[in-house]
């Protein structure tokens, strides 16, 4: 009768225990995604390449940043795992971090994954966690200091047109959400198939597709506006494009 | 008698598996709770007592627009924030703190000059706006550049014409200082100097910060006050001159309105339309509280205007046609602004100076020293 007790008992103390997920029961890993920032099927090479838009005007990309944030992801059985809010915030830079490492996902298979570009006004900076992204944001350019505000996405190089090609244009797209007017935040949903375990941290490839920045769901042309920051008619275009940029390989 | 005994025995045995089970529970308590005493153990920090500090709702207002759940202020906390607002070094020349602009004695705003200055003698292109009753607006600064007070911070420092600094540098600053680590972790409960509790700090300073106290509250919470003539007279040419847009206890509706004020060439400051982008908000500015406006002066966001005389001569004489003027400010005889006598702009003052607040004015809770 005892032994059945104390068989109960370690069982007990097993399970109870180990919801606290205490470092010696290890349950949960590491993902990194690893952002590929893409023209065609090449890597975008700043400042040297020369490439082409459907508006005929060619580029070249000097800087490409943006924010991805909210990052949720869904296993087969339907279960989903949010990172929490003050580990969610990344700021993609073509030259520098193109990673976002998250750490002390519930091992298992996943098969989804969502998140944000840009800051969800609804988030910020209401819940705990978001503000300690500023210091970050702000190294990376990515505040717009006279509003307190984030550029969600900051896209610059220069271009010429067809008609005047020997005269390089600077171009310049900040894109952001215009006080409460305005939200230009956009989620991403993409289907993963990913096996996250304890023992070796698995690691995502996310494709972005540059070229879709001018010409997706909508087209835009240098020529017609080459300065895109706080703009109530082309920003929003621009991040329904960026929206449909990211896909998995 | 035997079966006596076998019910004795059977309880024994019941009240030894409860035991078993009492000492696996006691095991159990211990095992998980360590868990948690040992990771606050490892922060090497004890909290000390931080009681939080009430915010109560004038009877006369409205709701709260800030989350107090969010940022419950707290003694220390407040402290903290107190001192982070008169601390110059959260400046680029460790001189121009928060409150060198914002001056209690004038409701929080900066006198002497026009528009505001900053760091190095730099002068900026705005009139500093009075610090009241934060926690019930909607949004912050003249364009409502910020909807949210946690990060209205943020302009000012990091504005190179205010106190032209990073938010990375001043938390820097602030970790090697004597005094501060341990006053965030006493406001906070844990060791760490972070954006996110600097700007909580700042917020718990701020939102106590509630004028309702001058007159015209004790008159709408029907205390024991009475208006002169003059103050009754300007109350009811208020009424229905002005608190269209100035309107209730926070004496502003918060909207953007472009009141015919002529655009400055110099600055050419085209208000809300730089938060918006639409040509519709081009000289916009928000609606400012006129709490405490006897002593706010100069006044307009560019502070062009020195006395409340010159406000309403403004109002009567001065105001200019554009697009975007405010329909309200055109009469049905297609004159624009407000038609006043002097009389009646004499009793208009007499009622403003019923807005002023002096039991905030002199608020010992907020002053520097």
């Amino acid at each position: 009768m005892r032994i059945y007790i104390l068989i109960l008992a370690s069982i007990i103390i097993l399970t109870g225990c180990s919801g606290d997920s205490s470092p010696n029961t290890p349950e949960v890993g590491n993902l990194t995604l690893d952002f590929n920032n893409l023209i065609g099927d090449n890597n975008l090479t700043l400042n040297s390449r020369v490439y082409t838009n459907n508006s005929d005007e060619t580029y070249e990309v000097s800087e490409l940043k943006y924010i991805i944030s909210n990052i949720v992801l869904t296993s087969a059985t339907g279960a989903s795992h949010t990172i929490p809010v003050e580990d969610s915030y990344f700021v993609i830079n073509q030259d520098g971090a193109t990673t976002a490492t998250l750490s002390d996902i519930p091992v298992g298979n996943y098969t989804g994954i969502r998140f944000g570009v840009g800051v969800d006004p609804t988030k910020y900076p209401i819940e705990s966690g978001t503000l300690n992204f500023i210091p970050t944001a702000e190294e990376a350019g990515m505040l717009w200091t006279w509003s307190a505000g984030y550029k969600f996405i900051k896209f610059e190089g220069i271009y010429t047109t067809t008609t005047d090609e020997d005269e390089p244009n600077t171009f310049l797209y900040h894109v952001g959400s215009h006080g409460a007017t305005l939200d230009n935040y956009k989620e991403v949903e993409l289907s993963i198939s990913k096996e996250i375990t304890s023992t070796a941290t698995a690691s995502q490839t996310i494709n972005f597709d540059v070229a879709k920045i001018f010409d997706s769901i909508n087209t835009l042309s240098l020529e017609e506006k080459s300065d895109i920051q706080v703009d109530p008619e082309n920003a929003p275009k621009i991040a329904e494009n960026v929206q449909t940029a990211f896909s998995i390989q | 008698m035997l079966l006596k005994l076998q019910k004795t025995y059977k309880q024994h045995l019941v009240y030894s598996k409860l035991k078993y089970l009492f000492y696996i529970f006691i095991f159990l308590s211990i095992g998980c709770s360590s868990d948690n005493n040992s990771s606050s153990d490892d922060e090497g920090y004890t909290p000390i007592p931080n009681p939080e500090l009430t915010f109560e709702i004038p009877s006369n207002f409205p709701e709260t627009t800030y989350d107090l759940s969010q940022n419950p202020p707290t003694e220390r906390g407040f402290e903290l924030g107190k001192k982070l607002f008169y601390d110059g070094q959260l400046a680029s020349d460790g001189v121009v703190s928060c409150g060198f602009c914002h001056i209690q004695s004038f409701a929080f705003t900066h006198h002497t000059h026009i528009t505001s200055h900053g760091v190095d003698g730099k002068i900026g292109e705005r009139n500093a706006q009075p610090l009241h009753n934060l926690a019930f607006m909607q949004d912050f600064t003249w364009d409502g550049a910020t909807t949210f007070l946690d990060s209205q911070p943020i302009i000012p420092l990091t504005a190179e014409k205010e106190m032209n600094e990073t938010i990375s540098n001043v938390l820097s600053k602030l970790e090697n200082d004597p005094n501060y680590p341990e006053m965030f972790a006493n406001a906070f409960g844990s060791e760490g100097v972070t954006a996110e509790r600097m700007f909580k700090a700042l917020s718990q300073f701020m939102v106590l910060m509630v004028s309702a106290n001058s007159k015209f509250d004790k008159w709408q919470r029907g205390e024991s006050v009475t208006f002169t003539d003059d103050e009754e007279a300007g109350r009811i040419l208020f009424d229905t001159n002005c608190a269209s847009c100035h309107a209730g206890s926070l004496q502003t509706d918060q909207s953007y309105r472009n009141n015919g004020l002529p655009a400055d060439p110099e600055f050419m400051d085209n208000g809300r339309e730089k938060v918006t982008g639409l040509p519709e908000d081009s000289f916009k500015f928000k609606v400012p509280s006129l709490r405490n406006i006897e002593i706010t002066f100069p006044y307009m966001h560019d502070g062009r205007l020195a006395t409340l005389e010159d406000v309403l001569d403004f109002y009567s004489d001065g105001v200019e046609d554009s697009e975007t003027l405010d329909p309200i400010l055109r009469q049905t005889d297609g004159s624009l602004g407000i038609p006043l006598t002097s009389d009646e702009k004499n009793q208009l003052i007499a009622f403003l100076k019923t807005l002023t607040d002096n039991d905030f004015l002199l608020d010992n809770r907020f002053a520097e020293f």
